[in-house]
């Protein structure tokens, strides 16, 4: 076995070892299933309220156009879950380097045959395949609800991958915190700073000139998972959350030549 | 430094959270970003100071590389996130291809050549860049010129066209147009299949014996259903059924909705005649309501008792579901394209049994309620102040609702389309989920005219189809519940063994 793939190994087992993985994967599934259910619920009642006999029947000229599976299921999952993953994934990722960092245990890592580059590729890639499990669980029940009512997964799909990428994305700046940290609250708190702090420029509009608003605009995080809620898959939005990865693996690599001279 | 950097941190947070809150730059915000903002500046100038040593003749490669290493990453996510949204590459992952053109659409565009689209507009209007959009995309598809008009530019022109408003749309072929006041892709379609004429037969409607009106544009009348129809080429001829000794000729189809009275007998035996003739009917009736169809249909093995169907399935709360909405439908050209996400919705219609007069008789149950729909004798039972219960004895089954028939009778082919509700294409109906597209291509069916079903775009493109709230509950318990407690089983298990280990 490689040392890459030992390392890879090693830390699924650290993370599957602990009950924290768990944890985390009960909570993104029940507050999936519980936000997707009561948006369901309430989709149901305000539908077959004006589908009943006394608002006009089931025409659909007597059904406001706001009364749709868009505007009342998925949009506001899919607000709810990424502003509930926004304050979640920092905790997932806030241990993965400075966990190592103040136990010493990355100058045990640097002595090994492993380069930096693939100490950073390895835990990148492990929490990026556990933020993926993590949606791939939310995923199965919204999955089974809509497909049992005969309304096909695509456009439920599109929100999730819109939602696995917005994942991915804060991943990226947790991680980064991480890297340059040794406490992990620390490395949370910047987290989530940072992923807020990015969420939505739109607000800054008022007091900056168009061009710069357009820039900022395209920084935000929010505009860019909130498109997949129209069931449009561009692929702008998703080498945008690609890029954040790059970017934060190229700073967490950085983390690794600044503690080598500081 | 740390503490001076956390609370230049805290109060820039704070100026930010306000901003973002209240959209106005007040004191509050004004004191908290200055004070934050200086008291990082500081912080980072003492952090700067710390890292002189990174300026050390050995650090110095060290860290140009790294920073250097950053700079090529920013410039690459960057240079990759432009070619995509230069590339402009999208996948519609809507179910119904709210984003891609119907094929419907696209066949009426394309038999007209040299058709010219204008789009009225004012400038300030936000809806034009959708259809705007729409037009273009219709236009690198189809021999379609589009312009733009700006509304009050071209008086002239708004009065000949009637044009009302802004984010109007006039399609011109030769010498004839269609105004579409509010453009989408289903007015498009429509205003393409008139402007194509085409004659796709003639269709002789009976009136005179509480037959469906389809000069009523009141809810319950069927204005809309006879629009749709001369929209796909037919001509309609009324005849008085207490007139009707012989079907009149040239009748591609006889279009029969739902008589409120028993039909005169010379009707009935006209009907029957010109069946056996090789004649086509598409019969709509209603439950509770003898008009001498049924028997006629029984006789074409359609037999359809004065029943009516119930469907719990799609019920709200506190009602039984005498509305159907339909989900099941047997392989048949008349529900090509439907399917379980493609419902039909019927007010309340009656069961139909099938049974093959003949051995080569084609029958087909093109319509079906639920799995646990049961079928209620008496439709009366409906208007009692107690809602009818289904007894010990019923049996839950998916009922037939619609249903149609091939006959061949001395080398002559007879097609019948049986609906057990002529509500369902009703005006205050035809245009709820797929019911236009169920009853026109049953039309189409009738006079062979099978090239021509299709599933239409919608007028309306919006997602308001039901869930069955059983089906959503048991999901929740099922799989929704059910996973975290497995997980969270999981996690308990691994927690306890740490212990032990």
């Amino acid at each position: 076995m490689t040392p890459l793939l030992a390392l890879i190994r090693k830390e699924f087992a650290s993370l599957f070892g602990s009950s924290l993985a768990y944890v985390a994967l009960t909570v993104a599934a029940l507050v999936t299933a519980l936000t997707f259910f009561d948006h369901l619920r309430l989709y149901n009642q305000v539908l077959f309220a004006y589908a009943s006999t006394t608002m006009g029947g089931f025409a659909s000229d007597s059904i406001p156009d706001y009364i749709n599976l868009w505007d009342l299921v998925f949009f506001p999952v899919m607000e709810q879950l990424g502003l509930t993953f926004l304050a979640a994934i920092p905790l997932v990722t806030m241990r993965v380097f400075a966990e190592e960092r103040s136990r010493g245990t990355d100058e045990l890592l640097l002595s090994t045959k492993l380069t930096p580059n693939q100490i950073v590729l390895a835990k990148f890639f492990v929490t990026f395949a556990f933020v993926v499990l993590m949606m791939a669980v939310s995923f199965i029940y919204p999955a089974t609800a809509i497909t049992r009512g005969g309304l096909g997964v695509e456009h439920l799909a599109a929100v999730f991958t819109g939602l696995t990428l917005h994942a991915i994305g804060l991943a990226s700046i947790g991680l980064t915190c991480s890297a340059f940290s040794r406490s992990q609250l620390v490395s949370a708190i910047s987290g989530w700073a940072i992923a807020f702090i990015l969420w939505d420029f739109g607000w800054m509009q008022p007091f900056v000139s168009e061009g710069v608003a357009n820039v900022l605009d395209a920084f935000s995080l929010h505009p860019r998972y909130g498109a997949f809620s129209e069931g449009v898959v561009s692929l702008a939005n998703v080498v945008y959350f690609a890029s954040l990865a790059i970017v934060a693996f190229g700073l967490a690599r950085f983390s690794f030549d600044l503690r080598r001279v500081g | 430094m740390r503490e001076l950097a956390l609370a230049g941190f805290i109060a820039a947070l704070s100026g930010l959270v306000s901003l973002y809150a209240t959209d106005h730059f007040g004191a509050f915000a004004g004191i908290n970003l200055g004070l934050g903002g200086l008291a990082l500046l500081a912080a980072a100038l003492l952090g700067v100071r710390r890292l002189r040593a990174l300026g050390s003749p050995h650090s110095r490669p060290v860290v140009i590389r790294g920073v250097l290493r950053i700079a090529v990453c920013l410039i690459l996510a960057v240079a990759l996130e432009r070619a995509a949204q230069w590339s402009g590459v999208e996948f519609d992952w809507t179910r119904e291809g709210r984003f891609e053109l119907a094929p419907a659409t696209l066949e009426a565009c394309q038999d007209l050549r040299n058709t010219r689209a204008t789009l009225f507009y004012d400038p300030e209007d936000p809806r034009i860049r959708r259809t705007r959009l729409l037009l273009d995309t219709l236009a690198a598809r189809c021999p379609l010129r589009v312009v733009g008009q700006v509304l009050d530019e071209a008086v002239f022109d708004e009065d000949r066209y009637g044009v009302g408003s802004s984010n109007s749309v006039v399609l011109e072929h030769g010498d004839r147009f269609e105004t579409i006041a509010r453009p989408t892709e289903g007015t498009i379609y429509e205003a393409l299949y008139r402007l194509r004429s085409r004659l796709s037969g003639v269709l002789t409607l009976l009136y005179g014996n509480g037959e469906g009106d389809i000069e009523d544009e009141r809810d319950l009348g069927f204005s809309g259903f006879a629009t749709a129809l001369e929209t796909e080429g037919y001509r309609l001829r009324r005849v008085a059924s207490a007139a009707l000794v012989e079907v009149p000729t040239p009748t591609d189809a006889l279009v029969i909705l739902s008589p409120r009275r028993h039909l005169p007998d010379p009707a009935v035996n006209a009907i029957r005649r010109w069946l056996d003739a090789g004649g086509s009917l598409v019969a709509f009736i209603e439950p509770g309501v003898t008009s001498g169809l049924e028997d006629l249909l029984g006789d074409y093995g359609l037999a359809s008792p004065d029943a009516v169907v119930i469907d719990p399935a799609y019920a709200g709360r506190n009602e039984i579901g005498a509305s159907i909405v339909a989900a099941n439908y047997e392989a048949h050209p008349v529900t090509q394209g439907l399917g379980k996400n493609r419902m039909t919705f019927f007010p309340g219609a009656r069961p139909f049994h099938l049974s093959k007069p003949q051995g080569s008789d084609r029958l087909v149950r093109v319509v079906l309620a639920s799995h646990r729909a049961w079928v209620l004798e008496d439709p009366a039972l409906l208007d009692a102040p107690e809602p009818p219960e289904p007894g010990p004895n019923v049996r839950r089954n998916y009922q037939t609702i619609a249903a149609a028939g091939r006959y061949v009778r001395e080398a002559r082919e007879i097609r019948i389309v049986a609906f057990g509700d002529a509500e369902f294409a009703s005006n205050r109906h035809l245009r709820t989920l797929y019911n236009l597209d169920l009853a026109l291509n049953a039309v189409h069916w009738a006079t062979e005219r099978e090239p021509a079903i299709t599933l239409r775009p919608k007028i309306r493109s919006i997602v308001q189809f039901p869930l069955p709230i059983e089906s959503t509950l048991s999901a929740l318990y099922g799989i929704g519940l059910l996973v975290p407690e497995v997980l969270l089983l999981a996690g308990g298990i691994v927690w306890l063994r740490g212990r032990r280990d």
